[in-house]
């Protein structure tokens, strides 16, 4: 049976290996300037005082040069659009294809169970899903590390990229998260063709399902695999403070950093008072000095309490919420391999 | 004699509709068997659920003394050939026999070599450039190679055109001389399987009309033609499978173990497809009454 899957994958697996290849000679092309670039950056070996500059510096550097912020997009779009290909192009016509040219009454005819028939078949194919998204994954790991490393030492977030370790992208290209997704997205795939029995319909199906669960995850599950942490801070120690002014003394502010806890991952921020509840009003004392560039309205609010309060979850959590998605992507992948290990034992099929 | 298969009130059921109800059969093992029967009798339906490729929602089938394969050492024991006989289009012949290899313990080289030879199948050539006859005959070498005990034909001829039918059925019955198979091989065409079946089952609307060795029932079966009278008044051995009258003339199929001594009467042998269309007429007839009584 390893032969005979082997036999029928081994075109896609040709073209696979070729992605990887071309992949692989891409970033490391490129490689060398941008480690370059970081070596010159005077960030190894920085003190505790100046990396956070330094580490900006070299982030502004990398987003100026023609190539690199390309490089960079084409890189976790290549790791994050993986998984879904491989749902689409190896998953969805697996069984489906047998059943439409009708050769799983010659497979299953031979002195070999389905079960079994099936087991090899998603075990290998998906073996070769699991390790293809993580050499992809590795491999653009590898290219930006130098972005990775200043990312988590930047004092601000000017880089153009916006990349903390949590950012959408990011988070969803690295660790061990796109092993999670091409188990899944390989297994939907399989599932969705046993169950229509037709392979273009299956990959669409794939595609639809796939994308609706990798939005709704992270926007919807991954803030709250654990509670997030609270914290306030002093209005003057935000560089980059979002400013909104209404009619009437209405404001709000927002941060997308927390110098505190650089790399963390806000979930939300605003204006607090003295007591930690949301703050939507000017104090009456400061509406008349209401412009956002004014640092005389914010040492007005500041003066009256008024901190910004952010919901973030810090870096430290970083593995345990990889874990936890990763987990939850694997366990989806069991529940639909159990499935089509059941829906072909019933024998329904003709 | 043992049974190759055995079907006990077998029936299975698509959403609302039955394809195979109640139905009850015995094939002996040794005989080239033919499953005869108008399209929809379930012939498929009965050949798939022999080869394990259905589970019964009624009843109970048993194959060479056991369940239908689900276990390795079942599957290995039964040899199937699918309607259409289905072929990886994208898989070259060589690699067929390779898959062949792979996938069954008993796998007989020599004999899938020797018979692509034979048959001038080009190893090289993708399975889904193969004309139909070659296709057939691929996935026929492909069943026979494994060295089952029971071969399991669904339409193995429906597509060949009549020079590539005899091919098939010549080849296919020197394949089971040499190896003393059990054969069942369905059919809607009498023709085909005249020159190798001996054994025949008539199946229609999942009913078993009429089932036994080729040479008995042509030897039981007479047809009489004499002046018109009533086939009621006929001796208690005559059954009447078909009757046709003129003004003057009855024309009978009879079956009786027993000699037609009546002067009155011309009898004549019968053709095996004579034999077996009265039998679906009759059935066909019975259909029809029972839905008209229903309706009344």
């Amino acid at each position: 049976m390893t032969w005979l899957t082997w036999r029928q994958f081994r075109a896609q697996a040709v073209a696979a290996a070729a992605a990887l290849a071309a992949f692989a000679v891409l970033l490391a092309v490129t490689g060398p300037h941008l480690a370059s670039l970081y070596a010159a950056s005077g960030i190894t070996g920085c003190h505790s005082g100046s990396c956070g500059q330094l580490a900006s510096t070299f982030l502004s550097q990398v987003a100026a040069t023609s190539i690199d912020p390309a490089v960079y997009l084409l890189g976790i779009a290549g790791v994050v659009l993986a998984p879904a290909v491989i749902g689409i192009f190896w998953g969805a016509p697996l069984i489906a294809r047998e059943f439409e040219a009708g050769t799983f009454r010659l497979a299953w005819t031979q002195s070999i169970t389905r079960a079994r028939w099936l087991a090899v078949k998603l075990g290998l194919t998906g073996l070769a899903a699991l390790a293809v998204t993580e050499a992809l994954s590795l491999i653009q790991a590898w290219w930006a590390a130098p972005i990775g490393q200043a990312a988590r030492l930047a004092t601000d977030s000017n880089f153009p990229l916006g990349m903390s370790p949590f950012s959408l992208l990011a988070f969803d290209a690295h660790g061990i998260t796109p092993l999670g997704y091409a188990a899944f997205a390989f297994t939907l795939g399989v599932t969705t063709g046993v169950f229509l029995r037709r392979a273009i319909p299956a990959m669409a199906l794939t595609l639809v399902i796939f994308a609706a669960v990798q939005v709704a995850i992270p926007l919807w599950i991954r803030p709250h695999l654990f509670p997030p942490d609270h914290t306030t801070a002093t209005l003057s120690s935000f560089t980059a403070l979002q400013t909104r002014i209404g009619p009437n003394g209405a404001f709000a502010f927002a941060v997308q950093f927390l110098p505190t806890q650089p790399g963390a991952w806000i979930l939300s921020s605003g204006a607090v008072n003295a007591a930690g509840q949301l703050v939507s009003t000017s104090p009456a004392a400061c509406k008349s000095l209401a412009l956002s560039s004014s640092p005389t309205w914010t040492q007005c609010l500041a003066s009256h309490g008024i901190r910004i309060g952010v919901t973030y979850q810090p870096t430290s959590r970083y593995w345990a919420i990889q874990g936890t998605e990763t987990a939850i992507y694997v366990a989806l992948a069991l529940a639909l391999a159990g499935y089509c290990f059941w829906r072909l034992g019933l024998r329904r099929l003709s | 004699m043992t049974a190759v298969l055995e079907a006990r009130g077998l029936g299975k059921r698509y959403r609302r509709l039955w394809a195979l109800a109640d139905c009850t059969l015995s094939i002996p093992a040794g005989h080239v068997v033919g499953l005869v029967g108008p399209n929809g009798a379930g012939k498929t339906t009965l050949l798939n659920l022999a080869a394990g490729l259905l589970a019964p929602t009624t009843g109970t089938i048993e194959v060479l003394g056991g369940p239908p394969p689900a276990s390795p050492v079942q599957l290995a024991r039964v040899g199937f050939l699918a309607q259409d006989a289905p072929v990886y289009a994208g898989l070259p012949v060589a690699d067929h026999l390779r898959l062949g290899a792979h996938l069954n313990p008993a796998w007989d080289e020599e004999l899938a070599r020797g018979r692509i030879d034979r048959l001038d199948l080009d190893p090289g050539q993708k399975a889904g450039k193969l004309s139909g006859g070659q296709r057939a005959q691929l996935a026929l070498t492909l069943a026979v190679a494994k060295r089952p005990e029971l071969l399991l034909l669904d339409e193995p001829v429906a597509s060949l055109d009549p020079l590539a039918r005899r091919e098939f059925l010549q080849d296919l019955m020197e394949a089971v001389a040499e190896q003393g198979l059990s054969v069942v091989l369905s059919s809607h065409l009498v023709a085909d399987l005249e020159r190798v079946c001996d054994y025949l089952i008539v199946l229609v609307g999942s009913r078993v009309r009429v089932a036994g060795p080729v040479e008995e029932l042509l030897a039981t079966h007479h047809l009489l033609s004499g002046p018109r009278r009533d086939p009621a008044t006929l001796p208690a051995g005559q059954q009447v499978i078909s009757a046709s009258h003129t003004d003057r003339q009855t024309t009978l199929l009879v079956r009786t173990s027993d000699k037609v001594l009546d002067p009155a009467w011309m009898v004549s042998e019968v053709g095996l497809e004579d034999l077996v269309l009265a039998y679906m007429s009759q059935a066909a007839g019975r259909s029809r009454r029972n839905h008209l009584e229903v309706q009344k």
